[in-house]
């Protein structure tokens, strides 16, 4: 997971195994970035797992509580093909959390 | 609780006992060890759990009992031979058994495709079928309780008529632990047929209260299948035990009870059959079963109320103990509740004792003056008692043990290896609050050493073994610990491996110098890694770092032997109580503490001579030429920050798990007695280097050391210390 610095606008880019061992690592990463626009690349996941959803599905809650954008680009097939298997849609990522 | 469902749970009791005799006799007669007596056994068994279900309604379970029941009738009048294939059938029948029963006890949904699968099995072995005889509802006439309607209907419940399921799923912290993944579990779901999957995140936290490694999400599925329930639980198969899982069929939830009459009519059939001449159903009392075969022989009378096994009596085979009836010992069932109780108070009297003695000490009464004998005496006599108490919650590990066969049978066929597993020692017994927490860990062991330890049957016999892999589950009882041991005759730790994969991962430097034992145990370091695939039965080296810890726990310790192409041995030792220990009480820093006599070795007086400084605070001790770490108590602890001047203190050697000895400095000794442990945890919160505490006969509050946890955390003083010491020694 690499992040790019921008100063409007933050990228964290998912790791490719989104497995039980990413999950800590994701939330570490997610938790340092928490009050600033995100923007999550999914470009390289090829495939997610049930703990690096409930990361993700609590960072969703989590900046939307803060007011905070959080949108979701990038999105590959495996990590569509994952979120599938677990009860989610391309379309529940795809709603950008915006502030107002 | 009502009287009813009293009745019930105590039916559900005798059912587990019922189990444990039917898996016990099954397997003996696997092992062609099938006498009469055997037969018999497991033949009752399963007529006992027929007949209990049958008071209580419980449909699904007389009918497959009844099935199974017919079909152990034939081996028992010789017209069917106990072969290798037909005990398969007839173990994995006791397998659905039990979860039939538990799925009635736990009113959960039952298992109707699995059931039509060895319905259909168990038929098949029949001399003619069973499958035309169902409707012997005079079979349950060796009851002495009012038969209920019992309903064969297994032809009206088609699996290929393509059946709606609803599934509800929700993981536990466990089942990621333990390597698995619920979107794999998914996938292999989808693969039975049309699926809607929803996912409820409503437990799920706030980013900052997340645990990563936690459970939150429950998950419902829809799916339509033309496969029955049995092939939608064998995709749950290894993941059941870690989630919350139920299975309901679209057309599954007519009521249980319909035909039967009203739970009221079951329960007054019931009480009339109790106050009868024969009290055929389970209950608090000792009971009556007539022998199912008239030509048996009388009736035997066999008082047999097991209060959880709490006596050793029954640690004989099904088949010694259908002939031991007469001699049985009488038991009786007590609430544990009552037990529990009843512990603590006599902890509460130990307590008490003390403060008693030292009361009579400080009053200036000398020792050997009335009083002090008369306080000796009851310290005896306390003693005794508290022996005796614990001695009433003690269990055999049988019953952890009965769950292993299955298991073995379970994990051999997923990863396609031949396995026998041998037990010993299953009479040891241990305290119950011990036994309910070994289950986790032994299991984990044993899918570890099938899974890992024993190698595939062609590499097996490549290397000159036979294709059959043993893994061997023992317990003993070894100075005042219960220690059992998981072995295997696999390739052994393949140590090169171990060690490159440990400096790959940058656990240890590429270049550091382990000695066989410590590369053994890199296996426990958390995340590690031997499996180049992910595997779904023993998870990764994460596991086996799960199971360290919840032994240490326990206040055990976990060790591991290996010989290269001889295969492994897991060795775990455990305190027999978690209740009481025995304790050397010392003090440092003007704080009293205890140290557990278990880990002690000898204490002595360091000269000066003895005592060699390293540079850095660290201090070594010479005992008997062999130089040991010396650990300054009070200062590992944070009571001073000033070295202690061993020449005034006292020295503890103790010995650490794996065998290594160091010297715990403390100011003085104030002796040797039992204490009670008193949780840290749950009235106060974890310290580190604290296994718990206790109350003096001041009152006061003593901390109990964890010893192992003590010297690690001064193991960085260790490792500097290593070269020298290899130097020295």
């Amino acid at each position: 997971m690499t992040t790019v610095s921008d100063p409007s606008q933050r990228i964290l880019e998912l790791a490719a195994v989104l497995d039980f061992r990413a999950a800590a690592p994701l939330t570490e990463s997610l938790l340092a970035m928490r009050g600033t626009a995100l923007t999550i690349d999914a470009s390289r996941v090829e495939r997610i797992g049930g703990q690096c959803l409930q990361v993700l599905l609590s960072a969703q809650q989590t900046w939307s509580a803060d007011e905070t954008a959080l949108s979701f680009t990038n999105m590959t097939p495996g990590f569509v093909e994952g979120l599938r298997l677990l009860g989610f849609s391309e379309a529940d990522f795809t709603r950008e959390e915006m502030p107002e | 609780m009502d009287a009813m469902a009293a009745v019930k749970q105590t039916f559900f009791q005798e059912c587990e006992e019922q189990l444990a005799e039917l898996e016990t006799g099954l397997l003996a007669m696997e092992r062609g060890e099938a006498e009469s007596d055997t037969v018999n056994a497991v033949f009752r068994a399963v007529h006992s759990i027929k007949g209990g279900a049958g008071a209580f309604s419980l449909e699904d379970l007389v009918q497959f009992a009844h099935v199974f029941e017919t079909t152990l009738d034939h081996v028992r009048n010789g017209a069917l031979e106990p072969t290798a294939d037909v005990m398969g059938v007839m173990l994995r029948a006791a397998d659905l058994l039990a979860d039939l029963v538990a799925a009635a006890r736990d009113g959960l949904s039952v298992d109707s495709g699995r059931s039509e699968v060895l319905v259909t099995e168990l038929t098949a072995l029949s001399p003619g079928g069973v499958g035309a005889d169902t409707e012997e509802e005079d079979d349950l006439s060796d009851f002495s309780f009012t038969p209920v309607t019992v309903a064969f209907d297994f032809s009206d419940a088609p699996a290929d008529a393509g059946r709606s399921y609803t599934i509800t799923f929700k993981p536990r912290p466990e089942l990621y632990a333990k390597g698995n993944e619920t979107a794999l579990v998914l996938r292999e779901l989808e693969r039975l047929g049309q699926m809607e999957t929803s996912c409820d995140a409503s437990a799920l936290p706030q980013l900052a209260e997340l645990d990563p490694e936690g459970a939150y999400l429950e998950w419902t599925i829809r799916l339509t299948t033309e496969k029955g329930e049995d092939a939608i639980r064998e995709v749950f198969e290894f993941v059941e035990w870690d989630s919350s899982l139920t299975i309901q069929a679209s057309d599954a939830d007519a009521d249980v009870d319909s035909g039967a009459g009203s739970t009221e009519d079951a329960f007054a059939a019931l009480l009339r059959s109790i106050q009868g001449d024969e009290t055929a159903l389970p209950t608090a009392t000792a009971e009556i079963i007539p022998l199912p075969l008239a030509e048996e022989r009388e009736a035997v009378v066999e008082v047999e109320a097991q209060p959880a096994k709490a006596s050793a009596a029954r640690n004989g085979s099904g088949g010694a103990n259908a002939n031991a009836n007469a001699a049985a010992p009488q038991t009786i069932r007590a609430d544990l509740e009552r037990v529990d109780r009843l512990i603590d108070l006599v902890g509460e009297l130990v307590i008490n004792q003390a403060m008693l003695s030292q009361r009579v000490m400080e009053a200036g009464h000398v020792p050997g003056s009335a009083v002090a004998l008369g306080l000796d005496e009851l310290e005896h006599l306390t003693r005794e008692i508290q022996d005796c108490v614990m001695a009433i919650r003690a269990q055999a590990v049988k019953s952890v043990f009965q769950r292993i066969p299955r298991l073995v049978r379970e994990v051999a066929s997923m990863t396609g290896k031949q396995v026998r597993l041998i037990t010993d020692g299953e009479g040891t017994e241990v305290d119950k609050t011990v036994i309910d927490r070994l289950n986790d860990p032994l299991t984990h062991m044993i899918r570890n050493a099938i899974d890992h330890g024993l190698e595939k049957p062609e590499v097996r016999i490549a290397a000159g073994k036979p294709a059959e892999g043993v893994v061997r589950l023992s317990a003993m009882h070894r100075s005042g610990r219960i220690v059992i041991e998981v072995a295997d005759d696999g390739a052994g730790i393949n140590r090169a491996r171990v060690k490159a994969i440990a400096a790959e991962k940058g656990l240890i430097a590429a270049d550091a110098a382990l000695s066989d034992e410590e590369i053994d145990n890199l296996i426990f370091l958390p995340g590690f890694s031997t499996a180049s695939e992910v595997s779904n039965i023993s998870g990764r080296g994460v596991g086996m770092d799960v199971v360290k810890r919840s032994i240490q726990g326990l206040g055990g310790r976990l060790s591991i032997t290996s010989r290269p192409g001889k295969g492994s041995t897991f060795t775990m030792s455990l305190p027999l109580t978690l209740a009481v220990l025995d304790g050397m009480v010392v003090t440092v820093a003007d704080q009293t503490l205890v140290v557990p006599l278990t880990a002690i070795i000898e204490t002595l007086q360091p000269k000066p001579a003895d005592v060699h400084g390293l540079g850095g605070g660290a201090r070594v001790i010479a005992i008997r030429d062999t130089f040991t770490p010396l650990i300054d108590v009070g200062r590992e602890l944070g009571f001073r920050n000033t070295a202690t001047d061993p020449l005034v203190a006292v020295a503890i050697l103790v010995e650490t798990e794996g065998g290594r000895r160091s010297a715990l400095l403390v100011d003085t000794i104030q002796g040797q007695r039992q204490v009670v442990i008193k949780s840290l945890e749950s009235n106060y919160r974890h310290v580190p280097g604290i296994a718990a505490a206790t109350i003096l006969g001041d009152g006061r509050v003593a901390l109990i050391i964890d010893v192992d946890t003590v010297i690690a955390n001064s193991q960085s003083d260790a490792t500097i210390l290593e070269p020298v010491l290899a130097a020295a020694g």
